[in-house]
């Protein structure tokens, strides 16, 4: 009789209070079992066994009945043995040692004359999972790949990989690769073929990473004899192994194009089978295929609309979802195919918001002259939907339109009726956009401002909406009737305002309404820059305190800061990296295109952060911030509000640092209540307020905008004799560790250097700059961006260390300058890296 | 490697666990738990099918009360694994006489774990066809009492049928009466704005098979589509028939169906499995013959009253009739009182989902029914006007009409034996999402 080792976890479900002694009863019931010949005993062994698994089910540990279920499970009973079957390969990994009782039987079975039981029975021999058993696996599996019946071969092949990880070096010595490879060239049955596939791929992907025989071996998977071969044989399969053989032919690397339109030919049923999935691989292949051939690619997306199309409207939400996701990839790589397609992706009422999210986006890049008119016509009917998130996003979408757009007339009406709605939300995002526009279109100011000057302040609660409102009283102030005593009236409310985006917003706006207006704005200035020294945020404050000190300094100056003439907003802050997205394509059809993002960023431990989720559920938060380490080139899934990089943010930006540099040193002012009067004066004096020991802007009457920026430099001396560095010429630093170092590092340095005339006209994209950067032993990883802004992230290694440098590097090419973001392993040798760097960066376009 | 799945749950809507397997060891066993406090518990629920948490992602699907999730940990094949949950689900419905739901899992659990063993291994689906696993997989099991001598003939039989060339079908079915039965089923979906445009229309079809056919049948079906009648004009090189003719705009097959010979000849030949099967699915968005107009107009008379009357033609053969039609006209929620007038049918207001519904049973061709509604709203302080009222929509079935105007125009039965078929042919269109804005 086996011993029942008392289990360490032996907890019983609370809710399931008799589930002890359930068990115990179980077990007596099994024990009387065991050993009758009754004409009937199969029959009431069946019903205990399902009792077993019932509460195995229910989650009762009953582990404690191992020994008497091995004891019964000598029988013949097919069914009796797939319970007994399940039972062990659940609790043999708890109770190593009990599985070695199961062997017997198991290995048994796999000899024996129904092909039935010798599949099932080897595979829950290699589901066992206990290392200390594989001794007794090799024999049954090399049997089992040879045996005559297909349905052992095919449970034989998926063991082996069960084997590999269970014990690498077992699998390996036995060779059974090599007979899985046989078998997959040569057997009949296509399961068993697809199989092998499977648990090849597996164990060499595996092995490759220290093995370069396994990487030979994969090399062969993708080599055309197997491509071909497995292709050749596509309608044996069933439809999931045509999956992973189309996924194999997808990475396959045609000699010619003869080759690739061989593949398309026989290929192009599988476009119209039944199982998405099947479609989706065979659109990868074609896609991969024809990479190399613009307009044969082309073609392809031609082809593969249709069936997407009707994949979308076919089957669950969910298989809908996934392939709109897969769509939604093509449309934004190649938008303008999709354009007269654009009625398929208006949104049904009843479409769940996931869809009509994805939707939405794809209404927005397929945007253009043909269609605007429809498609924003469809869009304003979204924005009183009543799912709030849905209504803001087609606004969003609308503005959005609108900024790609040169006809913008019509959509700015569109968005004029949209305040007439009346609806706070809508408003808000609406005015948000407004701002955007005419930050890109100064023009529409006019007729736009006509209508904004009528909104009321006071009904607008969302501080994003009203931070825009307050941003275009302070720069059409000149042109809206009332904006100075709208301005007051906030000014006024001022402690009641929760928001400091909208506070920093309001001072901006008074200082800019102020130049404009003097007369009418003196009071509120005065009462807002007591109010802004007064508050109790940080930036607020700091700003306040420019602000005050600036007009102090000198008003001609102040204004030329605050209010200078205006650039149109041109460009966009790049958006997703175009590696980020090729590599997202790579990885069609898989979970990648519906998170958007490449499989390294979520598969990757070191990418989740060092948790584990099994060990504990609390410490969950630290994995849902992992996402937040990713590096910028990801962060256009922000609010694209944010993406416009306007030269008025810029000056905030550069006013606050430099205002921050020099605070420390500064004492609040002792006198606020008359900065009118001292403005009144008009005559700067150098009061006991600014230090002499910070930066005297006096000194630099004439300062531009450049110069500005480069106050932004922390004053810290140099090294004082850096050390002369060497780069190594080859480093290796893979995205996910270049990220994962971004994010801890701090920032080393942060400097402004210029580029060449020539080098920023030789910069057409970001290739040019990377080749360049190569031969000088810094390397990119990511890049992306378009005329005239690119970002770049490079890195850099120290010969003969281990210390990295990483960079971000954003280059406008119009102003031939370039910031850079120096973040190093070893901060000390920063500088002469950022030295290194800039000389590098200067050479190009020179040779 | 795109694996389908790591594990498989199926939880009640409470989130007790009611049955799993765990394929591979790459996910933790606990998974589950994140799934109930990080998905089930919180608004996330039903915004997106696909979460990632920790480093694991979700694939779940609600099926009647059931939650069926799929755990991976790699980057898995997201399609092929809602595919598979589908096929899964159809398979197990199969089994279960057509239902699926927590009991059917609760009274079937031990069949379920026999299942998942076989449709799935490793991670990697297997065999999914009911036709075949029912072979070898019984409710009863196979039963061998003393021994397994081959008593049990059909198992190694049904073995090799797991893997054989023609997956679908097996040899040796006899039937006294040799019969075919043929569903083209259509759902037309419409997206009609407020001014009466149509802003997107198309049909959705499928043919719905059934064969009680003896022996292995060779099966070939024509249809009056575009291209197929222009190739067997070309083939038999005289003119192609004048008369309506449809043009498909894409169309899947089931895999039986021999694609190479619709490639080449435009003609759908096949050999069916036994029973009911899904032959084809095809989607139109040209020429759409829209059963039903629908005409509302709208009236707010003042802030607590509004006039809502709806008129709905018929526009298809004045033989016909359509059944359960049904009109729902969403009216804001503040509503108080309503009173009807209708032609035929009636009309009542249903609070829960804040709509007038009317209901007419059976709805001739070519005629047209109004209903004319008054709402009373209750007066709320500051309520502004619904600036946008979600569409009307309409629910109803025609039989004997398509709305892409498909028409099958022959099916011919060949078998060795040379018997004769009796072969059945029906006709019917549903709505789809049939919306019209107001």
């Amino acid at each position: 009789m086996a011993p029942t080792a008392p289990s360490p976890a032996k907890s019983a479900s609370p809710s399931q209070p008799s589930g002890k002694s359930e068990v115990s009863d179980l077990k007596q019931q099994l024990r009387q079992l065991a050993g009758s010949r009754a004409p009937d005993a199969d029959d009431q062994r069946r019903d205990v066994f399902k009792r077993v698994i019932s509460c195995m089910t229910a989650g009762i540990d009953v582990s404690a009945a191992f020994g008497e279920m091995v004891l019964c499970s000598a029988t013949s009973d097919v069914v009796l043995k797939k319970m007994c079957y399940l039972y062990v390969g659940v609790h043999a990994r708890a109770h190593p040692d009990l599985a070695l009782l199961t062997i017997n039987f198991l290995q048994r079975d796999c000899r024996d004359q129904d092909p039935t039981i010798r599949g099932l029975a080897l595979r829950s021999l290699c589901s066992l999972r206990v290392p200390n058993l594989v001794e007794y696996l090799v024999a049954p599996l090399t049997t089992g790949l040879k045996d005559p019946s297909a349905y052992v071969r095919m449970v034989a092949s998926v063991g082996a990989a069960k084997l590999y990880h269970i014990s690498t070096t077992t699998c390996l010595d036995a060779d059974l690769p090599a007979a899985l490879k046989a078998l997959m060239l040569s057997d009949s049955d296509a399961q068993v073929v697809a199989n092998c596939l499977h648990s090849l791929l597996e164990i060499w992907t595996l092995e490759a990473a220290n093995s370069e025989a396994a990487a030979r071996e994969i090399e062969t998977l993708y080599s055309k004899p197997v491509v071909f071969y497995l292709l050749n044989r596509i309608k044996e399969f069933s439809e999931w192994a045509q999956c992973h053989v189309l996924e194999l032919a997808s990475k396959f690397l045609p000699s010619d194009n003869n080759e690739i339109f061989d593949i398309m030919n026989l290929l192009e049923d599988r476009l119209q089978h039944a199982n998405g999935a099947v479609v989706l691989a065979t659109i990868k292949v074609f896609l991969h295929l024809t990479m190399s051939m613009t307009d044969v690619h082309q073609q392809v997306y031609e082809r593969i609309k249709a069936p997407l199309l009707t994949l979308v409207g076919a089957g669950s939400p969910e298989q809908s979802y996934s392939v709109l996701c897969h769509l939604h990839l093509l449309v934004m790589r190649a938008p303008m195919l999709f354009s007269s397609d654009y009625k398929s992706f208006y949104c049904q009422f009843s479409d769940p918001s996931y869809v009509k999210k994805l939707k939405l986006e794809m209404l927005t890049a397929i945007a253009n002259e043909s269609n605007t008119y429809e498609i924003v016509t469809e869009l304003c009917e979204y924005a009183g939907n009543v799912d709030v998130p849905i209504a803001r996003e087609s606004i969003r979408a609308v503005g959005k339109i609108a900024l790609q757009q040169y006809d913008v007339n019509a959509i700015v009406d569109r968005l004029l009726q949209f305040l007439e709605m009346d609806k706070d939300y809508v408003t808000a995002e609406t005015l948000v956009l407004v701002k955007d526009l005419l930050r890109k279109y100064p023009q529409w100011s006019h007729d736009c401002i006509a209508v904004v000057g009528n909104i009321s302040s006071q009904n607008i609660q969302e501080p994003k909406g009203k931070a825009a409102l307050i941003w275009m009283l302070g720069e059409y102030s000149q042109d809206m009737h009332d904006a100075p005593y709208i301005l007051e009236s906030l000014v006024d409310n001022w402690d009641e305002e929760q928001s400091p985006e909208v506070r920093l917003h309001l001072l901006t706006a008074v200082m800019k309404c102020f130049f404009k207006r003097p007369p009418e704005t003196q009071k509120a200035l005065g009462a807002t820059l007591a109010a802004g020294l007064a508050d109790t945020h940080q930036d607020v404050h700091d700003r306040a305190l420019f602000y005050y000190r600036l007009l102090q300094h000198d008003p001609a100056v102040a204004e030329r800061v605050v209010n200078p003439p205006k650039q149109a907003v041109s460009v966009f802050a790049d958006t997703q990296s175009s590696e980020i997205k090729d590599r997202i394509f790579d990885e069609f059809n898989s979970l990648s295109v519906v998170y958007q993002k490449p499989s390294y960023m979520f598969t990757d431990k070191e990418h989740r952060g060092t948790f584990e989720y099994s060990e504990d559920l609390t410490n969950l938060t630290v994995g849902v911030e992992a996402p937040e380490t990713v590096i910028s080139a990801q962060r256009y899934q922000e609010n694209d509000n944010d993406l416009l990089l306007s030269t008025s943010d810029k000056e905030d930006n550069v006013t606050r640092a430099s205002n921050g540099s020099s605070t420390s040193t500064y004492n609040a002012p002792p006198d606020l209540t008359g900065p009118s009067s001292l403005l009144s004066s008009q005559t700067p004096t150098e009061t006991a307020l600014i230090n002499p020991g910070g930066p005297t802007y006096s000194a630099q009457t004439n300062f531009s905008l450049d110069d500005l920026l480069g106050l932004g430099v922390p004053d810290t001396p140099a090294p004082p004799s850096p050390p002369a560095l060497t780069l190594n010429s080859k480093p290796v630093l893979d995205p996910g560790t270049f990220q994962k170092k971004w994010g801890q590092l701090a920032l080393s340095l942060s400097q402004e250097c210029s580029l060449s005339p020539q080098g920023a006209a030789s910069l057409m994209n970001p290739q040019s700059l990377i080749r360049h950067m190569q031969s000088n032993y810094i390397q990119c990883i990511a890049s992306g961006g378009q005329p005239p802004n690119y970002k770049f992230f490079f890195y850099g290694q120290k010969d003969g260390a281990t210390a990295f440098y990483l960079v971000e590097c954003i280059v406008n090419t119009a102003s031939a300058k370039a910031q850079l973001k120096i973040k190093a392993d070893d901060g000390t040798t920063a500088q002469s890296f950022s030295t290194l760097f800039q000389s590098a960066l200067s050479k190009f376009g020179l040779s | 490697m795109p694996v389908a799945a790591s594990a498989i749950y199926f939880l009640n809507l409470r989130g007790d666990v009611l049955i799993n397997r765990l394929y591979r060891d790459d996910v933790g066993g606990n998974m589950v738990d994140a799934f109930r406090m990080h998905i089930m518990q919180t608004k996330e629920l039903g915004t997106c099918p696909v979460r990632q948490i920790g480093g694991c992602s979700f694939l779940y699907m609600r099926i009647s009360n059931v939650y069926i999730v799929i755990v991976v940990s790699s980057n898995a094949n997201v399609s092929c694994a809602f595919k598979f949950v589908v096929e899964a689900v159809a398979l197990f419905k199969s089994y279960f006489g057509g239902t699926f739901d927590e009991d059917a899992i609760r009274n079937n659990f031990v069949l379920i774990y026999e299942l998942l063993d076989e449709i799935m291994d490793f991670g990697y689906p297997q065999n999914l066809s009911p036709e075949i696993l029912k072979l070898y997989i019984t409710q009863e099991g196979v039963r061998s009492p003393f021994s397994s001598k081959p008593s049990d003939k059909p198992v190694p039989n049904a073995t090799l049928q797991v893997t054989g060339a023609v997956g679908w079908r097996r040899e040796g079915l006899v039937y006294k009466k040799n019969e075919v039965f043929l569903d083209i089923v259509e759902s037309v979906n419409l997206l009609m704005s407020s001014k009466g445009n149509v802003l997107r229309c198309d049909v959705t079809g499928k043919i719905l098979m059934k064969c009680f056919l003896s022996g292995m049948p060779d099966l070939k079906l024509g249809l009056n589509d575009k291209i197929g009648l222009e190739k067997e004009a070309q083939l038999k090189s005289r003119p192609a028939k004048s008369g309506k003719t449809i043009e498909l705009d894409d169309v899947t097959f089931h895999q039986c169906v021999n694609l190479t010979r619709f490639n080449s000849e435009k003609t759908v030949s096949f050999v069916p499995p036994d029973g009911e099967f899904e032959l084809m699915k095809y989607r139109i968005t040209e020429g759409v013959n829209l059963p039903f107009r629908v005409l509302p107009t709208i009236k707010e008379l003042g802030r607590t009253r509004m006039e809502i009357n709806v008129k709905v033609k018929s526009v298809f053969g004045a033989k016909m009739f359509a059944l359960g039609v049904v009109v729902k006209v969403p009216v804001p929620k503040q509503t108080a009182k309503t009173s009807f007038q209708t032609t035929s049918g009636k009309a009542k207001y249903n609070a829960s989902i804040d709509s007038l519904v009317w209901k007419i049973r059976k709805f001739p061709g070519q005629t047209e029914a109004t209903m004319s509604a008054e709402v009373e709203l209750i007066s709320t302080m500051g309520e502004k006007k619904l600036a946008n009222r979600p569409p009307i929509q309409m629910e109803f079935q025609v039989p004997m009409f398509t709305a892409s105007g498909l028409r099958v125009r022959f099916l011919k039965v060949w078998e060795k034996s040379g018997y004769n078929t009796v072969e059945w042919v029906r006709y019917i269109t549903r709505a789809g999402s049939y919306e019209i804005r107001c």
